[in-house]
């Protein structure tokens, strides 16, 4: 109802349109009531290792092959050997872990039961910022026995990358992600299964995560799509770890302030802003142009916001390769490219 | 799709294509309700794109890395371009750390550098500035008059990596929030979105997000409700409006008038004035108390909230025409809004009055040696009949009346003194601030009361619902409902209190001064907590409901801890509290300013040797600065608490605050 109320809203002409709706707004409720019948029976809830203070023994999972294989969340509930798999319909199961991936927070479970009902992975979806989701956890562990499972709707607010940088984000999973505008990742929701409106498998909700960045809770989900051959490869039993995504290659040798000619104001604080104290004479920072009172904000595109990140991000440029850094002066960003002295092999021991 | 492309060209022939494609839609797909999802998600979609490219990411370096005890995000933040020319619009929040260099990147990817224009303390808003070489994007506004309660409101941020806006969906849930100043949504508002535009379904701004709180609450107020369904938006008309004086620079405060409404309950109250700040907006425009506001800013008004929400929605520096009704005549001025008032002093005659009933006036109890009442020859004994003409009721109105008047008022008063009337002038003074002398005579005559029914007295327990705190009372045992009581609230010190020892120390001081003690104990034993500053309301209450209290002598009580949460307690409850008597203890958060209507004591008791001795000083030069009156009293070397000789001086000072 509510949905039709609002489209009238939107404008004279679709106003009109909506008068040919009318008879799709008498059954306006069906469609999502109809995706909600069809998902509920593949939803698990699991319970396992956990139940002391903070650390909830419960979370969410989704069938994906009618021989029992449901896809969840790799978490410290999976940390035993007694799991416990209910169904929609309140059968409760033994369930065994397949195996995991850490790399992507994501494990397989297997119960002995034919003929159920599950999500073909090869056929989930996508979805763009706009979208109308559903998603289906045992969120605070609210069902019990044959209750179904929490239903949440809501829209696909970003899709955009859990960056890895900086331990903005802490978890080991740094990919893409669908980011929701709904509460949903609460104790008890991970593993627990995105759905768009048509009831199409999207994605598979993540455990809870801070935004380092700004102090918000992050809801948000991991698309199907991320997680297919890691699935697809446990299930087959032929699953390798994968060792973790390469880390930011630092070099051997990398450049240093001291190198460059930089001497910055001294780092009193969590985040002390990177003004430039001193630019040495005759160094490749005096020959770029880098004044004392310049405010460093970029090292290559990166923000530096203190002289601690940019030290980090000096560690991961070769000693021998130009730095580039954008400096704040006078109200005007400028940019400047410094050229390490290449020192000659007999010196070079001195350097570092 | 091509419906949504058209939605950036044209929006009318956009919803001329869109309807194209529902029509289509419904005649080609099996389920018509589905195709209500695809062209709701479409229309979301469409609505964020046409805005994108006027919301902008704002990364910030340096400053403050806490404030107000909230640990700050490095960002990024939103913005919204509101001007070609390269102006930016963000919430305050985004910059209450003061950063150093401001940065902000387009959705282009390109980064600028930004200056801070302007802050809007009333809107919590600020105004960016970019150098740019070619115009920005602006977005079309929603115009405030076709916003509905129930239509689509999407909020936007850009917070997130990649290079598309966050978007979270929801309806506009109410207009006029926050004193008329902000628009509230459902849709998901927090740091991810804060500073961008709240848009319709057309993609036209409606707003522009911010955290705002119904309560005063400081600079991070209303962050709390971050993604509970509750966001808030300044409407876009108003910020066009006030566009103009941000870009020359111009910080804007909320607008204060300087005028207090009559009545506890500001929603059904008449807008009647209870009093004009001396020097303020409203004096200088001619209102006096009594005045009816009947009109502001051109707009009917009936009631008192209304006052507050159209003082709300102005500026300091804004003219608001105003009319008030006195008597039958209509008067019209203007009221020149100001960002800061003057703290208003109460004028002093220097007399205690007589608490019992009279048939005419009011009796004097006192007359403070070396004052104005003094000097004009007032004794004990005489009955204060008028003042400036007016015939005197009661003793709460009379002081009323005479704290409206400023030191250096002159005032005329009749005066009967065994049946002969004589009228006198006198020259208000300040409030004294001296300790009370060591004897009062009584506050009223041996009444004997007719009352059948009396509340319990003695020793009582009370309990309010939701609190778990132990609580004790003592009601002076021979309690007559016919005269008014004082209340003092004791906040022990960390530790708690034994009852027993309390009650022996404070019954006959109760007992001789119409004082009820009332003693709650703190949850945690160790200390009290912020949230049990609403159990002294809620107990003041309660024992206003139950017994004759006098409202002129409601006083918090502390030492040590309970006396920082004495002060917290006050400051938080003005319209009830009438003094803080502090020992060891300083002040929590910044003292509000004095105000005509509703008077506020100090007395601070402190040792030299005390760790806090100077905060106590520095506490007093502020509570002074705020035409607070202050008593003080030294405790000698070693910080303790009162001597018995002590304690009843502190009595006989709330015994003496209905002075006028």
């Amino acid at each position: 109802m509510r949905s039709a109320f609002c489209v009238l809203r939107w404008s004279a002409l679709v106003a009109l349109t909506s008068l040919g709706l009318c008879g799709a707004t008498a059954f306006a409720a069906s469609p999502l009531a109809a995706t909600v019948d069809q998902v509920q029976p593949k939803i698990v809830k699991i319970f396992g290792a956990g139940g002391v203070r903070g650390m909830e023994n419960y979370q969410s999972g989704i069938l994906i092959s009618s021989e029992g294989h449901i896809l969840t969340a790799f978490s410290h509930v999976l940390d035993t050997d007694y799991i416990d798999a209910v169904l929609a319909d309140g059968r409760k199961f033994d369930a065994k872990l397949l195996g995991a991936d850490p790399r992507l927070d994501v494990a397989v479970l297997k119960i002995q039961a034919t003929g159920l009902p599950a999500f073909d992975l090869s056929k989930a979806g996508s979805a763009e910022a706009g979208a109308r989701i559903l998603c289906f956890s045992n969120i605070f562990e609210v069902a019990m026995g044959d209750e179904q499972a929490t239903v949440q709707r809501g829209t696909v607010a970003v899709r955009t990358r859990l960056e890895a940088r900086r331990g903005v984000f802490d978890t080991p999973y740094h990919g893409p992600v669908y980011v929701l505008d709904v509460t949903t990742n609460n104790p008890g929701a991970p593993g627990g299964a995105l759905v768009s409106a048509r009831g199409q498998l999207l994605g598979m909700l993540g455990k809870e995560l801070r935004n380092s960045l700004n102090n918000t809770w992050l809801n948000y989900a991991v698309p199907i799509g991320e997680l297919r051959q890691s699935v697809e490869e446990i299930e087959a039993g032929r699953f390798v770890a994968r060792r973790d995504a390469p880390a930011e290659k630092k070099p051997e040798h990398s450049i240093t302030l001291a190198a460059l000619g930089v001497v910055l104001v001294p780092d009193m604080l969590e985040r002390t802003p990177p003004f430039v104290d001193r630019v040495q004479p005759g160094s490749p920072a005096a020959k770029a142009g880098l004044r004392a009172d310049d405010l460093v904000l970029l090292c290559g595109d990166r923000l530096v916001q203190s002289c601690k990140a940019l030290g980090a991000e000096l560690e991961l440029i070769d000693y021998e390769d130009p730095v580039k850094l954008t400096v704040l002066r006078d109200q005007q960003l400028i940019e400047l490219t410094l050229q390490p002295v290449t020192p000659s092999p007999s010196n070079k021991k001195g350097q570092l | 799709m091509s419906g949504i492309r058209a939605w950036q060209i044209n929006a009318s022939r956009a919803a001329a294509i869109f309807v194209l494609t529902v029509v289509a839609c419904s005649a080609a797909v099996r389920g018509i309700a589905a195709d209500e999802t695809t062209a709701e998600e479409q229309a979301f979609a469409a609505a964020v794109d046409r805005v994108a490219s006027s919301v902008v990411q704002i990364e910030t370096t340096g400053g403050r890395e806490q404030v107000e005890g909230l640990l700050l995000g490095t960002g990024p933040t939103t913005g919204l371009v509101v001007d070609p020319q390269g102006y930016i619009i963000s919430s305050a929040f985004n910059f209450i750390g003061n950063p150093a260099s401001i940065l902000v990147r387009l959705p282009s990817g390109k980064r600028m550098a930004a200056r801070l224009v302007a802050t809007d303390h009333a809107r919590m808003l600020v105004l960016l500035k970019v150098d740019v070489d070619r115009p920005l994007p602006v977005c079309e506004v929603a115009p405030r008059n076709q916003m509905r309660v129930g239509q689509w409101a999407i909020a936007v941020g850009r917070t997130f990596a990649g290079d598309r806006p966050n978007m979270a969906v929801g309806i506009l849930s109410a207009l006029d929030r926050i004193s008329g100043r902000a628009i509230q949504t459902d849709a998901a508002v927090s740091p991810n979105n804060y500073g961008g535009p709240l848009v319709d379904i057309q993609g036209r701004v409606m707003g522009v997000l911010v955290p705002l709180s119904a309560q005063p609450g400081g600079q991070i107020a209303g962050m709390e409700l971050y993604d509970s369904g509750i966001g808030f938006a300044i409407p876009a008309e108003d910020l066009q409006r006030v566009l103009p004086r941000l870009k020359k620079g111009e910080d804007l405060h909320p607008g204060l008038a300087g005028v207090s409404i009559q009545g506890a309950n500001q929603f059904t109250a008449p807008p009647i004035v209870a009093a004009c700040r001396a020097k303020s907006p409203a004096a200088l425009a001619g209102i006096k108390p009594g005045d009816r506001i009947v009109e502001l800013g051109g707009r009917p008004i009936s009631r008192a909230i209304q006052v507050r929400d159209e003082l709300g929605r102005c500026y300091a520096g804004d003219k608001l025409s105003v009319v008030v009704l006195r008597g039958k005549q209509r008067i019209a001025s203007d009221l020149a809004l100001v960002e800061k008032l003057e703290p208003h002093q109460h004028g002093f005659l220097g007399v205690l009055p007589m608490r019992s009933e009279t048939d005419e006036g009011v009796a004097v109890r006192y007359v403070y040696p070396g004052s104005p009442a003094a000097a004009a020859g007032v004794a004990a004994g005489d009955v204060l009949v008028s003042l400036a003409g007016e015939s005197i009721h009661d003793r709460l109105e009379l002081m009323q009346t005479i704290g409206m008047s400023e030191p250096g008022a002159e005032i005329a008063l009749e005066v009967r003194r065994s049946g002969a009337l004589r009228k006198l002038k006198a020259t208000l003074v300040a409030t004294p601030e001296e300790l009370p002398p060591v004897d009062l005579p009584a506050a009223h005559e041996n009444v004997k009361s007719h009352a059948v029914e009396r509340p319990a007295v003695g020793a009582v327990r009370l309990k309010i619902p939701e609190h778990n705190n132990k609580v004790w009372s003592y009601v002076p045992t021979g309690y007559d409902p016919e005269i008014p009581y004082g209340v003092l609230v004791w906040l022990h010190p960390p530790g708690g209190y034994e009852w027993e020892e309390l009650l022996a120390r404070w019954k006959p001081l109760c007992d001789k001064h119409d004082l009820i003690l009332v003693a709650p104990k703190s949850t945690t034993q160790s200390r009290w907590m912020p949230e049990e500053a609403m159990l002294v309301d809620r107990l003041l209450m309660q024992v206003g409901m139950t017994y004759n209290v006098d409202p002129a002598r409601i006083v918090v009580h502390g030492y040590e801890g309970g006396g920082a949460m004495a002060f917290l307690t006050a400051f938080r409850n003005r319209q009830m509290i009438r003094a803080v008597a502090a020992v060891e203890a300083v002040p929590v958060g910044s003292a509000p300013d004095n105000d005509p209507q509703f008077r506020f004591s100090v007395y601070l008791a402190s040792a030299e040797k005390s760790p806090s001795a100077r905060s106590v000083r520095q506490a007093v030069a502020s509570l002074r600065k705020k035409k607070i009156p202050v008593v003080t009293k030294g405790l000698g070397e070693t910080p303790r608490y009162l001597s018995d000789e002590e304690l009843s001086e502190l009595v006989r000072w709330i015994d003496m605050l209905d002075r006028m």
